[in-house]
């Protein structure tokens, strides 16, 4: 709260500056206006949704532009969720298929979170070496890990994809998690951004103390670096949740299958010609939930960590 | 500088090879996962990607050497070069009104309001897979049925084929990603909005200078090393437009959203015509190296810029 | 996976064998060949057709105790992706749906089964289908890789209510001609049926195209190189046919004047305002969606989405025959679907099982029960035939074809995907007006490159 009340003084002060009380302040006004118009065009589509999901996919094309759910029925998240027969879910305009929501819950978890704990960890490793440790051909090394960002991933998604296969992790986490579990090149320039701005001299204290540098690692580095650490985690969070391409390819079968894949293969389902808006909508919005939900929770603090605590 | 490496060696035990080698050992340790992660993952499919472009490989029999073949029929494809073209053109308008409303966005949120809620309705879009963005918004701006074309009606506009038309496509879906990432950018720029000492405005208020001039008097200029660092970020990310397009115009019409990276997805997947589609990958990885390269200038420059 | 599956199946089969010993034989398993056991993993796109052939696993498994049928259903778009990553990756389906224009590149890439010694083998019976299905999976090479599930051809969906607006009965459109010089009573139709924003229709004085409120045609797409429901139906009666032999032609006519000016003809009702300007129809979501909204007044399509036609709740849909034309027989493509195996299968025996099954007429005829597609063999035709009759839809605009034998089978070539992507963009921007038909000319010879 102390934050709160000490970054609204300038405002305060700025507005006694220009007049005591002015009757209308136009470019307030103006100011106002736009924020609430761009308010309204983030929202604006999730509602839509909503909207969409709560309709009859039969109606929709009847009540195009009605504000309101058309002929309002929650039979989209009723087939989107398997509890409506396929002649049900047909008469509806959708097809038999349905989403197994908790078990592809409890995979997007799992690999959203496996990703992130396993990549931050060992990046921030790979991030510790190069900022802090001296050795021949470190900055060789490190320039070969950069040039990992220019490779579009398309290049390396077929071979990856070649290479599961015959490692025969096809359709198992392993294989999921695996291309993105060591490293990604993105995360360990950003840890070693932030680490190269911390100070040195608690840590040769410590040195001096006798600390190895396994004991500074975890001892003082990763506590030191913990808000970018966050921020970075949740990053990587939301990407790992959204990924779609990889899991694609490597997760077809129901056991692994993540939200995102999940999504597509109900969207694919949809019958041919007309889709299923309302079904889509509804799985849409079932497959955004688990994030926004985690979002809410963490809120203030998810918001307030991204930036650029970390990169100078 | 001098004086570190010298206290630092002195904890050391002194013998000379260790000196040389510094904490190699340590460093090998530390490294470890994450290089066996980039060899495996990066290296290794980079290096075999490059001798794939070489050959001709349907996916499903052998590769077939071919030398440079792939990169002659390269430079004679029209197709390849409109997918530059179209790529280019997506960047441009991405980036351009991406940073534009992402910047007006941040300086509002700055000026105006200290609420989290209202920054955290403005991330939400970010959370959305592009996917399932890409759905929406195909669904609200179709022809018809869309709800964007009933407003347009209501006013008494024409309805736009926004989709379907060669000209409107690619803004089209350039519109759709900076729906998804306006919010993102914005509180990154926010974020360096706040690194703004609280005492430049005040000064600037004093002075009698209006918001407007502030804004471009005082804010820009010092965020500009902000701006750079996120306009890089996000040139790389633009490039690889993909989801968006996979899920709405395929790309048509008439190739207007052809895009580099779809339509080497295509030869791959739909053509199998892996060894061609290599060809191109190699092309684009030299674009993206030559921006990357770019980049780290830039941040260089940025960094010098704070201190 | 599906290792595992198998493995507790067969823990499964132990007790079963244990009591088959114990008791008379009245075991499970006793006809049809004991190898052909586990899961068999089975790929189609039609989300209509789904319950039908859920019904004919359920029948199949009733057969076979001991094989296990897993259907799986993928739309159209990523049904090909979904199966060519399945192959790349050893994961594809063991029996999937196959399509004319796709098994040549499969079989030539080694992916498909051939089924020859099983046909043999089995003595199955390959004149029940109608004449020429079957045949059209026996490959250049002289191999067989599937039978013949179903068949379709197009006809004329239109809106009865806006037909009763115009003045027209059904009884005008069941005897339309086409040609491609003015169009025809078929283009008298169509104009009739468009309507602009002041209520003004299309043939008559004062009708502003460029403000339609109610489109005579609607469009689908280009319709690439295939033209299925597009334009095939004109080009066929104009004399044309896309390949110089079928199956296995190497010379494209895309080129030729009988074409060309059937596609003048087509692009040019978007310049009268009689169909949807490409733009328009490919910024929709579908055509089926814009039909049933009432935007378009007729449509043409193909017999496999009557149902879905049927199904809208604000359109009332009637059916006729695709017009005569120049040729002075109505026309349609005879588009066949079947059945095929995986060359990479680890169950040939139980994959073979439910091929066969799903080829013979016990399965057909659940099929035609569902009233949603055409079955293959002929007497379940009729079954489908009576079983659209009882839900209400006569389709003999379909059946026309094939009785008075005015069928045209899809083209089934090499290089398809090839064909497809010259030919998709081609005929996109003609459509959109960005190029003019003279662009065929190119077009073709880059197709008939392919083939040298």
């Amino acid at each position: 709260m102390s934050v709160l009340t000490r970054t609204q003084r300038p405002e305060l002060s700025q507005d006694r500056a220009a007049s005591p009380r002015p009757p209308i302040n136009w470019g307030r006004v103006v100011a106002w206006t736009s924020l609430v118009v761009l308010l309204i065009v983030t929202l604006f589509p999730f509602y839509w949704m909503l909207r969409t999901s709560l309709s009859n996919n039969r109606s929709l094309a009847s009540e195009a532009g009605s504000l309101l759910p058309a002929d309002f029925t929650l039979g989209a998240f009723q087939r989107v969720l398997g509890m409506a027969s396929t002649e049900e879910a047909l008469a509806e305009g959708g097809s038999g298929a349905n989403v197994n929501f908790w078990l592809y819950l409890r995979n997007s978890i799992i690999v959203a979170t496996v990703v992130t704990v396993g990549q931050l960890f060992f990046c921030a490793m790979a991030a510790y070496a190069f900022a802090r440790l001296r050795w021949p051909g470190r900055n060789k090394v490190f320039f070969l890990f950069l040039t990992a960002l220019m490779v579009p991933p398309i290049f390396t998604t077929l071979p990856n994809f070649i290479l599961i296969r015959d490692l025969g992790l096809l359709n198992t986490f392993a294989g999921i998690v695996l291309p993105t579990l060591f490293m990604t090149p993105f995360a360990v320039f950003f840890l070693r951004q932030f680490f190269l701005g911390l100070s040195r001299e608690i840590e040769e204290a410590a040195m001096i103390d006798g600390a190895g540098h396994l004991r500074i690692f975890f001892r003082l580095t990763i506590p030191m670096a913990s808000a970018p650490i966050a921020t970075l985690a949740i990053l990587t969070y939301i990407n790992a949740w959204n990924d779609y391409m990889w899991p694609l390819l490597v997760g077809q079968e129901e056991n692994v299958r993540v939200l995102t894949v999940a999504l597509g293969v109900f969207r694919s389902q949809t019958p041919q010609g007309s889709p299923d808006w309302a079904g889509l909508m509804a799985a849409t919005l079932i497959a955004a939930l688990p994030i926004m939900i985690l979002f809410a929770v963490l809120g203030r603090r998810v918001i307030n960590s991204i930036g650029f605590s970390g990169i100078k | 500088m001098s004086s570190q490496v010298s206290a630092q060696s002195a904890i050391k035990t002194g013998a000379r090879r260790s000196r040389r080698l510094g904490d190699l050992w340590v460093a090998l340790a530390f490294l470890l996962p994450s290089a066996v992660g980039f060899v495996v993952f990066y290296l290794w499919p980079t290096i075999r990607g490059f001798y794939l472009s070489l050959t001709d490989y349907s996916l499903l029999g052998d590769a077939q050497f071919l030398g440079f073949d792939n990169f002659q029929r390269l430079f004679n494809d029209p197709l390849f070069w409109n997918s530059l073209r179209v790529t280019l053109l997506y960047v441009v308008i991405n980036i351009g009104l991406q940073t534009v409303v992402a910047l007006a966005l941040a300086v509002l949120l700055h000026r105006l309001t200290q609420s989290v809620t209202i920054r955290g309705l403005v991330l939400l879009p970010y959370l959305v897979a592009n996917v399932v963005v890409a759905l929406v918004w195909f669904w609200m701006l179709d022809y018809q049925l869309g709800i964007v074309n009933q407003l347009i009606d209501w006013i008494g506009l024409g309805r736009i084929p926004f989709f379907g038309s060669e000209t409107w496509a690619i803004p089209t879906i350039a519109m759709i990603n900076v729906w998804r990432h306006m919010g993102y950018t914005a509180l990154l720029i926010f974020a360096g909005l706040q690194m703004i000492p609280k005492y430049v405005y005040e000064a600037s208020a004093l002075d009698g200078a209006s918001e407007w001039r502030t804004f471009w008097r005082v804010t820009l200029p010092l965020l500009r090393p902000i701006m750079a660092l996120v306009l890089v970020l996000s040139v790389i990310g633009s490039f690889q437009i993909f989801d968006t397009i996979a899920v709405t115009t395929a790309g048509g019409p008439v190739d207007s959203t052809r895009v580099i990276y779809f339509y080497i997805f295509e030869l791959a997947f739909e053509r199998f015509d892996f060894g061609y589609a290599a060809a191109i990958s190699v092309v684009l990885f030299l674009i993206l190296g030559g921006v990357a390269m770019a980049q780290l200038k830039m941040l260089r420059a940025g960094d010098s810029d704070l201190s | 996976m599906r290792k595992a599956l198998r493995r507790s199946t067969g823990m499964i089969a132990i007790p079963v064998l244990l009591a088959a010993c114990g008791g008379d034989d009245g075991g499970s398993g006793g006809d049809g060949d004991s190898a052909a056991g586990g899961t068999i993993t089975y790929w189609l796109w039609d989300a209509n057709q789904l319950p039908a052939y859920e019904a004919c696993a359920d029948a199949f498994h009733e057969a076979n105790p001991d094989v296990r049928v897993n259907i799986e259903q993928f739309g159209w778009d990523d049904y090909w992706n979904k199966i060519t990553t399945g192959f790349v990756g050893g994961t594809a389906p063991d029996v999937f749906t196959d399509h004319l224009s796709r098994y040549p590149q499969f079989a030539g890439q080694n992916q498909l089964l051939a089924i020859d010694e099983f046909v043999e083998r089995d003595g199955l019976d390959l004149s029940i289908y109608h004449e020429g299905l079957a045949d059209l999976w026996i490959s250049q090479e002289g191999e067989r890789y599937g039978l013949p599930k179903d068949w379709d051809t197009v006809a004329v969906f239109y809106n009865e209510e806006l037909l009763d607006d115009a003045g027209l009965t059904p009884e005008d459109m069941a005897d339309l001609d086409w040609n491609p010089d003015d169009g025809g009573s078929y283009e008298e139709v169509i104009a009739r049926l468009t309507v602009d924003a002041n209520g003004v229709r299309g043939d008559e004085p004062g009708f502003d195209p460029d403000n339609v409120e109610v489109y005579g045609l609607g469009l689908n797409g280009a319709g690439e190189g295939f033209g299925q429901t597009e334009w095939s139906m004109y080009a066929f009666s104009n004399g044309w046919t896309h390949t110089d032999e079928n199956p296995w032609g190497s010379q494209f006519n895309y080129d030729d004047p009988a074409f060309v000016e059937m596609v003048d003809w087509w692009r040019g009702l978007i310049e009268k305002g009689y169909m949807p300007s490409f733009e328009q129809a490919t910024a929709g979501v579908s055509m089926m969606e814009s039909y049933g909204a009432g935007t378009y007044a007729m449509v043409t399509e193909g017999s496999w989405n009557t149902g879905a036609y049927m199904g809208l709740s604000d359109v009332q849909t009637g059916l006729a025959p695709t017009p005569v034309g120049p040729s002075g027989e109505r026309t349609s493509m005879f588009n066949g679907l079947a059945d095929s195996i995986w060359a990479g299968t680890d169950n040939p025996e139980g994959a073979w099982a439910w091929v066969s099954f799903l080829a013979s007429a016990e399965c057909q005829n659940i099929v035609a029960e569902h009233a949603v597609v055409f079955p293959a063999i002929q007497e379940s035709t009729e079954l489908a035939q009576t079983a659209f009759e009882e839900s209400g839809v006569d389709v003999s605009s379909f059946t026309v074809h094939v009785e008075e034998g005015t069928t045209y089978l899809a083209p089934i070539t090499d290089n398809w995907a090839e064909v497809t992507a010259i030919m998709g963009s081609t005929m996109d921007s003609i459509m959109s007006f960005s190029s003019d038909t003279d662009a065929l000319t190119g077009a073709n010879a880059e197709v008939n490159a392919l083939f040298e």
